[in-house]
């Protein structure tokens, strides 16, 4: 471990990858502060860029801008209650109501500090499980991998904001849209409609900045109307005292955990974690009142949370290549297109890379504390650049990196037609996250199923008798019947207490 | 957003997808059964379809529940939606893609010109902003095609 994390850290100091990392971190900080645009939209548009570079330089800049994408989201979340990006929604309880009483410089060093101190917990933790679970995951058979699968994939879906149903329905048609062209198993082209284009299937890459990137333009031109109010940025009383430190130590460490907890849940992503440190922290705290209107405690909790799910989110996809959020997806693909195939035994087959995810993850966090320290008040002003501008003039770097994967048009059209596709189902409130990571995980899942029936000659009796595969599918039973059984006795209790039922849809699971 | 989404959304959404699904499923029947492994090609997306088209019933159903209350649910905006602006900017989008798939222009000019366009139509046709626009389309038409052929390698399309 010393010498693959020593080894590592000593290229990363070299002086390209390092201008790849401190580049990374300096964009998605940027771009996470710009509201409206999100790191997975930067990070798909980024990824054509990488085909050319060495993977360990183009993995480094994507971790950069990971890391850099949830911190930069905070500033607008605390200075124009806009989080920058989804998972800086609660930041805004707290960051903006103490901004708005003439404390912005506290609640953006609150924020930071919380930042780094959740971005570290969770690196420690990526540190020491992700080895050994990758040793650990090397012992699955098919089925084990496939009914873990499926438990990530109920997972996503139930806690996917909106409902469990239109979470699922999204993520059953990511995995459908990934069946087209050459079955692997079988050699024969199938979902094809005899159109030879789609011989080789729907590619990761236009399909994500179509899902990602243009469906979030046209949204955001429905909404281009929208007034921004001007908060002036004072940075006085940004860096925390050592009485501060000693204050929210405990809050810090606890948010980090639950943050990075969440992470290695398969999927589940940043807005969640910060949700569940969130409401502990005001649980546990002795001022509760003073959540939502200002609560140093509540800008910490959030702010370390989401930062330590970047660390968790790594562990399930560097031990067993399965993603623990939506710019995971993203990274596994670009991992594929290096031809490097994630899963348990990437540890032995591209140590070097998964090494340096780690080192980047460490120095990402230390660059992104310096830059948002030091340059907060100049990023803060990239809030303002006028939106009219700034949508056309990514919506045609989206199709030059959709054309720059094959040099076809064809992946353009994708592109568009996903877009679309993404921009009706958000209107129509189908979680977009859920898609992806079933548009990733899907090829694997009945790769593992199909080889796994080979082997049994068609038996899925493994399923049943084996532990992990039953445990694994129990708890995606669970998780499924679940929002059922608790819509059933909400019902119940309001009927019981003479009400006419939850007719608005709470309680619905189909909500 | 409002995570529910407007009921017209959702019929409109789940309408489409029992369609594709149902296009799917047809597709599947020609896909011929499995000769070295049991399961074949043809099951998993089958199943897939059948899936999602159930569900999606069921949330086709609810909205059409929902589309009676939802009035008066609807919280107002504090700005003016602009889904023609949208409209407009995804046609011209399209003609740009044709244009750049015809080869009629190079991709620098062809990008100015859109960018001025669809600037221009975002900020209302403004004269300062009309301005900027053509600054910004030029820049960007001529500095990217600069930049991803000289300094990434890549090819653009149009070229």
């Amino acid at each position: 471990m010393i010498d693959g994390l020593g080894g590592a850290l000593s290229h990363i100091f070299t002086p390209l990858p390092f201008l790849y990392v401190f580049l990374g971190t300096v964009l998605g900080i940027v771009v996470g502060a710009i509201p409206g645009l999100s790191g997975a939209m930067l990070i798909a548009l980024t990824l054509p860029l990488t085909f050319y570079m060495d993977p360990v330089n183009a993995i480094v800049l994507l971790i950069g801008m990971y890391v850099g994408a949830i911190t930069g989201g905070l500033i607008t979340a605390t200075l124009l209650r806009m989080p920058g990006t989804p998972s800086n929604v609660v930041t805004t309880f707290d960051g903006h109501p103490l901004a708005m009483s003439g404390r912005p410089g506290r609640a953006l060093g609150l924020g930071i500090a919380a930042s780094f101190v959740g971005g570290i917990v969770s690196w420690v933790v990526l540190l020491l499980l992700a080895k050994p679970l990758s040793i650990w995951a090397t012992r699955f058979g098919p089925f084990e991998y496939f009914t873990l699968i499926l438990m990530a994939m109920v997972l996503i879906a139930s806690v996917s904001q909106g409902s469990m149903v239109k979470g699922l329905i999204a993520g059953f048609l990511g995995m459908l849209v990934s069946m087209p062209g050459v079955d692997p198993s079988a050699g024969q082209p199938r979902l094809t409609w005899d159109w030879y284009v789609l011989n080789g299937g729907l590619k990761l890459l236009p399909v994500l900045i179509g899902i990602f990137a243009v469906s979030q333009i046209i949204g955001d031109i429905v909404s281009i109307g929208k007034k921004v109010d001007r908060i002036e940025t004072s940075l006085s009383g940004m860096l925390m005292s050592l009485r501060d430190w000693r204050r929210q130590a405990f809050n810090m460490l606890r948010s980090s955990l639950i943050g990075t907890w969440v992470g290695i849940l398969p999927g589940i992503g940043a807005s969640i974690g910060s949700i569940m440190a969130y409401t502990a922290a005001k649980n546990m705290s002795r001022e509760p009142e003073g959540y939502g209107k200002g609560s140093e405690e509540g800008i910490v909790a959030s702010e370390a949370a989401n930062n330590a799910t970047v660390g968790g989110a790594l562990i399930p996809l560097i031990a067993m290549g399965i993603p623990g959020s939506v710019i995971d997806a993203i990274l596994i693909g670009a991992l594929m297109i290096h031809s490097i195939q994630p899963g348990p035994t990437l540890f032995l087959t591209n140590g070097n890379v998964v090494w340096a995810m780690i080192a980047a993850c460490l120095v990402a966090n230390v660059i992104m504390l310096i830059v948002m320290l030091c340059s907060v008040k100049v990023v803060s002003q990239v809030m303002y650049v006028p939106r009219t501008f700034l949508l056309p003039i990514i919506l045609v770097f989206c199709i030059i990196g959709a054309f720059a994967l094959d040099n076809t048009m064809f992946d353009v059209w994708v592109m568009l037609g996903f877009g679309v596709l993404g921009f009706a189902m958000e209107r129509a409130g189908f979680p977009l996250g859920p898609f992806v990571i079933g548009f990733v995980l899907a090829p694997l899942m009945e790769e593992k199923l199909r080889s796994g029936l080979m082997m049994t000659a068609g038996s899925i009796e493994p399923i049943f008798t084996r532990p992990l595969p039953m445990l694994f599918l129990s708890i995606a039973v669970i998780l499924l019947i679940a929002p059922f059984i608790r819509a059933w006795r909400q019902n119940r209790i309001a009927r019981r207490a003479g009400a006419p039922g939850l007719s608005s849809g709470e309680g619905d699971p189909t909500r | 957003m409002d995570l529910q989404g407007a009921p017209r959304w959702e019929l409109g959404v789940a309408a489409f997808f029992v369609l594709a699904c149902s296009v799917v499923l047809w597709e599947t029947r020609s896909i011929p059964p499995g000769t070295f492994e049991p399961l074949g090609s043809a099951p998993v997306p089958q199943a897939t379809a059948i899936f999602i088209m159930l569900l999606s019933i069921a949330v086709g159903v609810r909205a059409v529940r929902r589309l009676s209350t939802v009035s008066d649910l609807s919280e107002p905006l504090d700005y003016q939606p602009r889904p023609l602006d949208a409209l407009a900017v995804a046609l011209i989008t399209i003609v740009y893609v044709l244009l750049l798939d015809a080869r009629l222009l190079d991709f620098a000019p062809l990008t100015a010109i859109f960018l001025f366009i669809v600037i221009s139509l975002l900020a209302r046709f403004g004269f300062k902003a009309m301005v900027g626009a053509a600054v910004a389309g030029a820049v960007t038409g001529w500095g990217a095609q600069y930049i991803f052929t000289r300094v990434f390698v890549v090819d653009l399309p149009g070229l």
